[in-house]
C-alpha cells in the first residue's frame, strides 16, 4: 500500500511539473507563450516612447518602412523598395501593408508621424533621431513650420524625403520606433488618449494588442492583417507578469510560468544548481571611464591619462572583478560587433591594446607632475553610479591606482539622476560611463566625443577628432567613412581620451522549447516576432 | 598605717593579655568594594577580558599582522579562511591569437538541420589559473561555437553551466578562458551553432587548472626575491587566516583597521557627551529653580531632533566632499545629540543627593559650591555615570555600524565593521565569511560592553554595599 501510494504520488508530481512547463509558459498546440515585463510601458505612443519596455512592445505591434531580420540585417517592411541618391531618398510602399482596421498604410501616415514627432508641442525626447530630415531640427526648435520638413507623400505609396546632408545609415534609422507611421484621422480623433489603451492605438505590426490591464498584464495576438503573416508562428504572447525583481522572475521561470528571464551575479548560481541552460548575449553597450578634460582639472593632462592607461588591465577587470560571463574587455570606444566596410569594423581597423608597463607609466606620471607643477597629484574624484558592481569597480580602480602609481582616488557614489547632473556640470575628474547604440552604425559611437556632442561629458575637444567626425558624416562612401572612424579610434587611444573598460554582456534563461527568439543590440530585445514553439 | 607610695611600676602600661572577641575586616573604600563584587560576577569579568582583548586587537594587532588592509590580492578573491596555498610561479601572460583555419569556411555553405558536436576538444598549453586554452576540430555546417564551463560533470545539454563565450565563425576553433579561474575541477563543454541557434549535441572535457602566480606579482608582493627570475618553482601564497574579501583584501587586516573606526567612535563619542551630560545635568540639578527648568526643557528639545538628518546636515555643513570620510561629522552629531540622556540621569541623581544629610552638614560647616560638587555630589553620582557610559559605548558602536552600513560613514577603502557587513551582505550566499566575521565582531563587542555594564550596575549600586 505504501509503495503504491508512493508511486502514485511521484506520478502525480512528475505530471504536475510537466504540465506546468507545457501549459503555462509555452503552448505548442496554440503557439502561445507567456513572458514577464520589467515594468509597464508608460504609454505606447511611438512619437514619445523612450523607455526600454515600450522599445520592446512597440516593434512587435507596429512596423516602420524597414525592419531588422533574424540576423540583424535591414530588410523591407512597409516599404517594398527604396532608392537613395545623395540627399534624396524615395521609399516605395507595398500595397498589402494594412492597419489593424483593414485600411492601407500609406505614405501620408509616415508624413503625419514624423512631422508630429518633430513638432515642438509633442516634446518628444527622441525627436533628434529625425534631425537628418531637411529642416527637421529647425522645425523641432520652432524656427520653421512642421509643414516645411522635407518629407512628402507623392502619392499613397511613394514617400519622398530630402535629407539635411548625405547620411549613409539613414535606412537603418528608418527602423527606429520614432519613424513608425501614425494615421492622422485616428490619432486626431483620439487626441490625448492616443496610445493610452488597447483601443486607442492602430496596429500595423506582426501582432496587435488585445488586452492591457494597467499595471498587471498585456496580451498580444497575431495580426491577421499583417502583410507577412505567414512568417509569424506565434499566435499569442501573454505578458502576464510585470516585475523587475530578478529573484521573483527566476522563481517564475523555475515554476514554468515565463519563457525568459535575465540573471544577475547572485541569481545565476541558483540557475546553475537548477540545471538550466544559461545563455549569453552582448548588449552592445560599452562601458568606459571618461576623464574630465576641462582645463582646471588634473585629468586634462595627457601624461597623467597615459600613466593610467599603462597600468589598467581591462582583462583583469572583466575576469577577476566583474567575474560574470558575457562581458568582454574593451580596448576601444567601438565595440566588436559593429559593421565595417565588409566585415566587422574592429577586424578591419584593429584597436591598439595598451601595453601594461609600470616603468613607462611611472615616467608618464613624473612628466605629468612636472607639467602640473605639483609634488603630488591631488586626489582625483571618481564619480560612479550606486549599483553594487559600480562600487566594486570603483574600489578596484582605487586600489589599482594607489598600488601602482600612488594616486589617490576619492569615490563619489551617486544615484543615476544625480550622477547625470554632476556629469553635465563637470563635477568630477573621472566618471564611470557607458554608451549603448541607438542605431546600427559606427557613428552612434563615433560622434560621442565630438566637441559639440552634449553627451561628451568630459568635454574632450580635439580639432582633428572633430574634423574626422565631419568627414564621416559628410560622406556615404563606406571606405571614406570607415577610414575616418578608424582614425577616431586611433586618436582616442593616442590622447588616452577615455579608458575603455568592458563591453557589456548579460546572461539569461530561455525556455528551450521556444526557438527563433532574437536578441538584438538595437531594436526590440528580445524579439519574439519570428519565434515558434517546438514540441 | 600602711601608706601606699606609688612606684614607678604603677606608671607603666599594663599588658593586656586577652583582647577579647573582636571582629574586624579591612576598611574598604567604595571602589574596592565595587571591584570585589564585580570580580564575583563571572559574566562581567569575561566581558572585561574580551574588551581588553579587543583593545589589544585594535592597538597592537596591526603591528603584529602587517598585511596592508587595502592591498588587493586578485589571485585570491573571496577565499575562505584556510592555510597558505602553494602556487607555481609563471612568466607574464602572453596574448594568444587563437586558432583560425584559413581553409575552412567561416559561415556554413548550407544550413544543416543537425550539426554534430565538435570532436577532439583538448587543452592547449598548460591549464593554469592564469588561463585555460582550448581547441577542437572544426565541424561542417557550423557557423560558430559556444563554450560552457561547469563545476560538475554535465548530465545533459541543459546542464552545461556558465556560457563563457562564443566564436563567431566555423573556422575559429579555439577559446581562451580567464574568468575567475580557481584551482579546482572544471568541465568545459562545447556546442556548435549555425551562427544563431545551437545544436543539441555537445562535447565535454574535465580540466583542473594549476594554481599559479605571475612572477611580477610575486615580486611586488615580496613572495620571491627581487632578483629572482626563476619560474616554474612552487611558492607559498600570502596567508589570509580569516580569508579575503571580494577584491582579495585580507579580512584580518581589514577587521583590525575597521575596529579602529568602530571603537574610536564607540568610545570617544560617549566619553565626550557623558562628560558634557555630567556638567549640564549636574548644574541643572544642583542649582535647580528656573535654571533647571530652562536647561531641562532645552534637553527635551534636543532629544526631539532627528539624528540621521543631523548627520547629513553636518556632513554637508563641514564641507565633507564625496569620497571623504564622514567619521568626524558622525562623531560631532553623536556628541551634540547624545548628551540629554546622561544629563537627565545625572540631574535626577544630583537632586536626590542634594537633600542628603551630609550635604546639609557640609553646608553648615561653610562648604562652597565647588567643594560640594567635586567632593560630595560627583563621587556619589559616579556609579550611575559609569553605568551610563558602559551602555552608551555599545549603542554608539552599533550606530556607527548602522551608519557605515548605509554608506553614511567611512569612505572606501577605509573599512569599518559596519561597511564590511554592507559589502559582505551582497555575497552572503556564496561567501558567507565576508559577512559573518565583521558581524561577529560587532555582536561580541556590543554584548561584552552590555554585560560589563550590567555587572557594573550591580557592583556600583550603593545599596548593595557590604552585602555578600
Amino acid at each position: 500500500m505504501k509503495a503504491f501510494s508512493f508511486i502514485l504520488l511521484s506520478l502525480l508530481f512528475s505530471h504536475a511539473s510537466f504540465s506546468a512547463v507545457d501549459a503555462t509558459s509555452v503552448n505548442f498546440d496554440n503557439q502561445t507563450i507567456t513572458i514577464a515585463l520589467t515594468q509597464e510601458p508608460p504609454q505606447l505612443n511611438s512619437m514619445k516612447a523612450t523607455d526600454q519596455v515600450s522599445g520592446f512592445v512597440l516593434p512587435h505591434v507596429m512596423e516602420g518602412l524597414v525592419r531588422y531580420d533574424r540576423r540583424g540585417r535591414i530588410v523591407p517592411a512597409v516599404a517594398e523598395s527604396w532608392e537613395m541618391n545623395e540627399k534624396n531618398v524615395t521609399f516605395h510602399l507595398r500595397k498589402n501593408a494594412l492597419w489593424s482596421d483593414g485600411r492601407s498604410v500609406t505614405a501620408h501616415d509616415f508624413v503625419y508621424a514624423w512631422q508630429h514627432a518633430l513638432a515642438p508641442k509633442t516634446a518628444s525626447e527622441y525627436a533628434f533621431i529625425l534631425y537628418p530630415l531637411k529642416n527637421g531640427e529647425a522645425a523641432n526648435k520652432g524656427e520653421l513650420d512642421i509643414g516645411q520638413i522635407a518629407v512628402k507623400a507623392i502619392d499613397d505609396y511613394t514617400l519622398k524625403i530630402e535629407l539635411e546632408r548625405p547620411l549613409a545609415y539613414f535606412i537603418k534609422l528608418a527602423a527606429f520606433a520614432t519613424y513608425f507611421p501614425i494615421r492622422e484621422d485616428f490619432a486626431e480623433a483620439k487626441g490625448d488618449q492616443y496610445a493610452a489603451d488597447v483601443d486607442d492605438l492602430l496596429y500595423n505590426g506582426p501582432f496587435i494588442l488585445t488586452e492591457w490591464v494597467h499595471s498587471a498584464s498585456l496580451k498580444m495576438v497575431k495580426n491577421q492583417n499583417y502583410w507577412d503573416k505567414d512568417k509569424i508562428h506565434l499566435n499569442e504572447i501573454h505578458a502576464s507578469y510585470i516585475t523587475a525583481d530578478t529573484r521573483a522572475r527566476l522563481n517564475l521561470f523555475i515554476d514554468g510560468k515565463i519563457v525568459h528571464t535575465r540573471l544577475d551575479g547572485e541569481t545565476y548560481k541558483d540557475a546553475l544548481t537548477q540545471r538550466f541552460r544559461i545563455r549569453k548575449f552582448s548588449t552592445g553597450s560599452v562601458f568606459f571611464l571618461d576623464y574630465n578634460h576641462r582645463e582646471e582639472r588634473a585629468t586634462a593632462n595627457l601624461n597623467l591619462r597615459k600613466a593610467i592607461q599603462h597600468v589598467f588591465d581591462a582583462n583583469e577587470l572583466v575576469n577577476k572583478v566583474l567575474g560574470t560571463p558575457g562581458n568582454l574587455p574593451a580596448y576601444s570606444t567601438f565595440p566588436v560587433w559593429l559593421q565595417g566596410i565588409k566585415g566587422k569594423f574592429r577586424q578591419e581597423y584593429p584597436a591598439t591594446i595598451p601595453e601594461l608597463d609600470i616603468t613607462k607609466a611611472k615616467n608618464y606620471l613624473e612628466l605629468a607632475k612636472k607639467e602640473l607643477g605639483v609634488e603630488r597629484i591631488p586626489p582625483l574624484i571618481l564619480l560612479v553610479g550606486d549599483s553594487p558592481t559600480a562600487a566594486k569597480q570603483a574600489e578596484y580602480m582605487q586600489g589599482l591606482l594607489k598600488e601602482k602609481l600612488g594616486l589617490d582616488l576619492k569615490i563619489d557614489i551617486q544615484t543615476f539622476k544625480q550622477r547625470l547632473a554632476k556629469m553635465t556640470a563637470g563635477e568630477f575628474d573621472i566618471v564611470a560611463a557607458g554608451w549603448g547604440p541607438d542605431f546600427d552604425d559606427v557613428m552612434t559611437f563615433g560622434d560621442l566625443f565630438a566637441s559639440w556632442n552634449l553627451n561628451n561629458r568630459g568635454r574632450f575637444n580635439n580639432a582633428e577628432y572633430d574634423r574626422h567626425v565631419r568627414i564621416a558624416m559628410g560622406s556615404t562612401d563606406p571606405k571614406v567613412r570607415m577610414d575616418a572612424m578608424g582614425r577616431l579610434q586611433e586618436i582616442l587611444y593616442e590622447e588616452a581620451a577615455i579608458l575603455p573598460q568592458y563591453e557589456q554582456g548579460v546572461i539569461y534563461l530561455m525556455n528551450p522549447k521556444l526557438k527563433g527568439v532574437v536578441r538584438r543590440v538595437v531594436g526590440a530585445d528580445p524579439d519574439y516576432t519570428y519565434a515558434r514553439v517546438v514540441e | 598605717m600602711n601608706s601606699y607610695s606609688p612606684s614607678e611600676e604603677d606608671f607603666k602600661f599594663v599588658t593586656v593579655l586577652d583582647k577579647g572577641d573582636q571582629l574586624t575586616r579591612p576598611s574598604l573604600s567604595y571602589w574596592q568594594d565595587a571591584w570585589l563584587r564585580l570580580k564575583k560576577n563571572t559574566r562581567a569579568i569575561i566581558s572585561l577580558y574580551i574588551i581588553i582583548g579587543l583593545a589589544l586587537f585594535t592597538l597592537v594587532g596591526p603591528y603584529l599582522w602587517r598585511t596592508d588592509p587595502a592591498l588587493q590580492d586578485l589571485n585570491q578573491i573571496s577565499q575562505t579562511p584556510s592555510f597558505p596555498k602553494k602556487a607555481v610561479v609563471v612568466g607574464p601572460y602572453k596574448r594568444w591569437a587563437g586558432i583560425v583555419l584559413n581553409d575552412f569556411p567561416a559561415e556554413p555553405e548550407e544550413y544543416l538541420d543537425f550539426i554534430p558536436a565538435p570532436k577532439n576538444l583538448k587543452v592547449v598549453d598548460a591549464a593554469t589559473t592564469q588561463q585555460v586554452r582550448l581547441s577542437w576540430d572544426p565541424v561542417v555546417g557550423a557557423g560558430g561555437y559556444n563554450i560552457y564551463r561547469n563545476q560538475r560533470e554535465p548530465e545533459s545539454i541543459n546542464d552545461l553551466g556558465l556560457p563563457l563565450g562564443s566564436t563567431l565563425g566555423g573556422n575559429e576553433v579555439s577559446y581562451e578562458d580567464r574568468l575567475n579561474l580557481e584551482s579546482r575541477q572544471y568541465y568545459y563543454s562545447l556546442v556548435s551553432t549555425d551562427g544563431l541557434d545551437e545544436s543539441d549535441a555537445y562535447i565535454s572535457i574535465e580540466v583542473t587548472p594549476q594554481l599559479t602566480i605571475e612572477l611580477a606579482t610575486a615580486k611586488s608582493r615580496g613572495l620571491v626575491d627581487e632578483s629572482s627570475n626563476e619560474i616554474n618553482v612552487e611558492i607559498s601564497l600570502e596567508f589570509h587566516p580569516m580569508g579575503t574579501d571580494y577584491l582579495g583584501r585580507d579580512m584580518l587586516a581589514r577587521l583590525m583597521q575597521g575596529a579602529r573606526v568602530s571603537l574610536f567612535i564607540g568610545i570617544f563619542a560617549p566619553f565626550l557627551y557623558v562628560l558634557f551630560g555630567i556638567f549640564y545635568g549636574g548644574s541643572a540639578g544642583y542649582f535647580g529653580g528656573k535654571l533647571d527648568a530652562f536647561l531641562m526643557r532645552f534637553a527635551d528639545f534636543v532629544v526631539a531632533l532627528p539624528f540621521l538628518l543631523f548627520i547629513i546636515l553636518f556632513k554637508i555643513g563641514f564641507g565633507i566632499g564625496p569620497g571623504e570620510s564622514g567619521v568626524l561629522p558622525m562623531l560631532i552629531a553623536l556628541v551634540l545629540l547624545g548628551w540629554p540622556a546622561t544629563a537627565r540621569l545625572v540631574r535626577g541623581q544630583v537632586l536626590q543627593i542634594r537633600e542628603e544629610g551630609y550635604i546639609e552638614a557640609a553646608k553648615l560647616l561653610g562648604a562652597k559650591n565647588h567643594y560640594l560638587i567635586t567632593r560630595h555630589i560627583i563621587p556619589n553620582a559616579m556609579g550611575v555615570i559609569l553605568v551610563t557610559l558602559t551602555f552608551a559605548v555599545p549603542a554608539d558602536i552599533f550606530t556607527e555600524a548602522l551608519l557605515s552600513f548605509i554608506g553614511m560613514g567611512v569612505a572606501p577603502p577605509t573599512p569599518s565593521w559596519g561597511s564590511m557587513c554592507n559589502e559582505g551582505v551582497k555575497t552572503m550566499l556564496s561567501h558567507p565569511h565576508e559577512l559573518i566575521f565583521p558581524a561577529l565582531f560587532i555582536s561580541i563587542t556590543v554584548l561584552a560592553f552590555n554585560l560589563l555594564g550590567d555587572g557594573l550596575t550591580e557592583a556600583l549600586d550603593s545599596r548593595m554595599r557590604s552585602r555578600e
